[in-house]
């Protein structure tokens, strides 16, 4: 089944080096060039180095990276995701410091002092610390988990805090404490929201595999221990390949028994023609699950 | 009364200050009107969700004179998330018969198309949802908007002052796009209806999840330029079993036994709200977009079904939108 994934995930790679997100599309974009590049890295199939040519001649003037080629020039979340790409290309370390000092200096809106007054007093209906920030999807907007979670992912990948660096372990931290503060009240995550209007939201599954993923050196956590409690429950129910594949990965990050699930997701209807090309390429992972933390850089 | 020189340049330069203050809030912020002089809305009655809603479907398009032949027809449910037994989602047996209806009418084809604002897993809403079985078994392709080709789309208003927004190609290239909202109270926008189903085509993969960057720039108004940037030229609404309260994920769900079909957004919304028991016109873009992208007044649209009555008991909705309970 594996071989069957990745080499459809190669005959998938774009002329440019890159990936679309569907099947059908022709437009390369950086979310599903990174998974197809984290799950062809080590294999022998596909044009490895044309995608790692195609992440750096994207790179903003910034150091941020566009969501795709043509994209405005401010730059996103899938940063995170670039710089974890590529995590094992000589070449690519000074690309990697730029988005590096990106990521540093991107927060969540509700850092401002201004915003924070306003989610305090005027602004109550999430109930959130604004205290506690991480990462926007896009510049000018609030800290939201997953990206936080991969910006996480990413700045543990720097060996040092030096060298204009030094705010590092500082948004390490507020990330985490962030995480910690969007749970759900009865474990897990969704985007961000926990509480709303005084409702309690419900958890989702691979927004709470990614957090799971960002949180393992605070495995012990009761809030990371009752989101793996939920991902565990939720898990065999998933009928979808993303959801699934992420569950895996964050459920085998935790020292989880996966084989069941894995058996699980190989037998889902029509997985080699899926439309999504980033499900491929995190179906792939989550098959060779040792591999896919590799890759993704998360210490299990 | 004497009036000095100095007293007119004082009262002239606080005329010409006071015209550059409040210009911005009277000059129109769209750029095209797109106001049909009369607008025809259609109230059908449907018990439940069953095979007979092709049935009721097809007699309520037969009072408009569509013509889709060789279209690229778009059906944009609203899927949110799903949470089992809640009334979050545009049933899906609504929006196949919808598609069946347009494929007979030779449209040149049916794509169903959406972005869900909550849930980066689209296939598990469409699996959970029961949306994959009946897209599969029809043989009607599904577009994942959050994940589709990118085209950078100026806008055709200035509510927000955002200049341009990367919009998919599957919505801009099409002939016909139909709006299918789920008719739901929501906390933050008072309803959502055709016009806030659009922000469905806002693109996850760009903007996030949820599509804060609307959020930030005004719900309402970034309703409006939506709207006015894409045209929104047929709405049919699921009104079968709505939702009301603290919309539109934890709301309650509310038997109202109607589908609405309409060939104007605003005119479909506004009738939705009477149906509601909510004024229109309290609604920031209903009301505003009455200026610009369809009818919200009564006396300009042509009810061709039964006639909107208020409910004896008004939706419920969170309290800081008590107000749009009609009098």
């Amino acid at each position: 089944m594996l071989s069957t994934l990745l080499a459809e995930l190669s005959l998938r790679q774009l002329p440019c080096g890159g990936w679309a997100a569907l099947a059908s599309s022709s437009q390369p974009a950086i979310e599903p060039t990174c998974y197809s590049a984290l799950a062809l890295g080590s294999v022998p199939v596909g044009d490895i180095v044309r995608a790692q040519n195609f992440l750096l001649i994207t790179q903003n003037p910034n150091g941020s990276w566009p969501v795709f080629p043509g994209d405005d020039r401010e730059g996103g979340w899938v940063t995170s995701l670039a710089v974890i790409a590529l995590r094992d290309l000589v070449l690519a370390i000074p690309a990697r410091l730029r988005g590096f000092h990106w990521l540093l200096n991107c927060a969540g809106k509700e850092s401002n002092w201004f915003w924070k007054w306003k989610f305090r007093t005027a602004d109550r209906h999430v109930r959130f610390d604004p205290d506690k920030y991480g990462w926007p999807w896009s510049p000018d907007a609030v800290s939201w988990v997953v990206p936080t979670a991969f910006a996480i992912l990413a700045l543990n990948q720097i060996p040092c805090s030096c060298g204009g660096l030094e705010r590092l372990p500082f948004r390490v931290d507020r990330g985490i404490e962030m995480l910690m503060d969007r749970a759900c009240p009865g474990g897990g995550w969704n985007a961000g929201n926990g509480v709303v209007y005084g409702t309690a939201l419900a958890p989702h599954a691979d927004d709470t595999a990614t957090a799971l993923l960002a949180l393992t050196d605070r495995k012990e956590d009761p809030i990371a221990q009752s989101g793996v409690q939920y991902l565990e429950k939720i898990a065999p129910s998933l009928s979808a390949p993303w959801s699934l594949a992420w569950a895996i990965l964050a459920l085998a990050a935790y020292q989880r028994p996966v084989d069941g699930l894995q058996r699980l997701l190989t037998t889902l209807p029509g997985l080699s023609t899926v439309e999504n090309t980033g499900t491929l390429a995190l179906v792939s992972l989550a098959i060779d699950h040792r591999r896919g933390l590799s890759a993704l850089g998360v210490n299990s | 009364m004497n009036f000095t020189r100095r007293d007119f340049l004082v009262g002239s330069a606080a005329l010409t200050a006071g015209a550059s203050v409040s210009a911005p809030f009277f000059l129109p912020k769209y750029y095209v009107d797109r106001r049909q002089k009369r607008s025809r809305v259609a109230i059908l009655h449907a018990d439940q969700y069953s095979g007979r809603l092709d049935e009721i479907v097809a007699a309520g398009l037969r009072l408009f004179a569509l013509d889709v032949r060789g279209k690229r027809v778009v059906l944009k449910p609203n899927l949110v998330d799903y949470s089992p037994g809640d009334a979050i989602n545009t049933h899906p047996l609504l929006v196949l018969a919808a598609a069946d209806l347009f494929r007979r009418m030779d449209a040149k084809s049916v794509v169903v198309a959406e972005g869900p604002g909550h849930q980066r897993d689209t296939r598990l809403v469409l699996s959970q949802g029961g949306y994959d079985r009946v897209l599969r078994e029809e043989k009607i392709r599904f577009v994942d908007l959050n994940r589709d080709e990118l085209i950078r789309t100026p806008l055709r208003a200035s509510y927000t002052g955002m200049k341009h927004l990367w919009l998919p190609r599957t919505v801009l290239d099409c002939d016909f796009l139909v709006s299918m909202p789920k008719i739901k109270t929501h906390h933050w926008a008072g309803v959502t209806l055709s016009m806030k189903n659009m922000f469905g085509i806002v693109p996850g993969s760009r903007y996030g999840w949820p599509k804060n960057i609307l959020h930030w720039e005004g719900i309402q108004e970034s309703i409006l330029d939506l709207c006015a940037t894409v045209p929104i030229p047929f709405v049919i609404a699921d009104g079968i079993v709505a939702m009301e309260g603290n919309g539109p994920l934890n709301g309650a769900a509310r038997t109202l036994g109607t589908i609405v079909l309409a060939d104007d957004p605003v005119a479909a919304d506004a009738t939705c709200s009477r149906l509601m028991g909510f004024e229109p016109d309290r609604i920031v873009h209903i009301r505003a977009g009455s200026r610009f992208t369809g009818n919200s007044l009564p006396a300009l649209i042509d009810q061709v079904g039964e006639i909107p009555t208020s409910p004896a008991t008004p939706f419920q909705v969170v309290p800081e939108f008590r107000f749009l309970h009609a009098p």
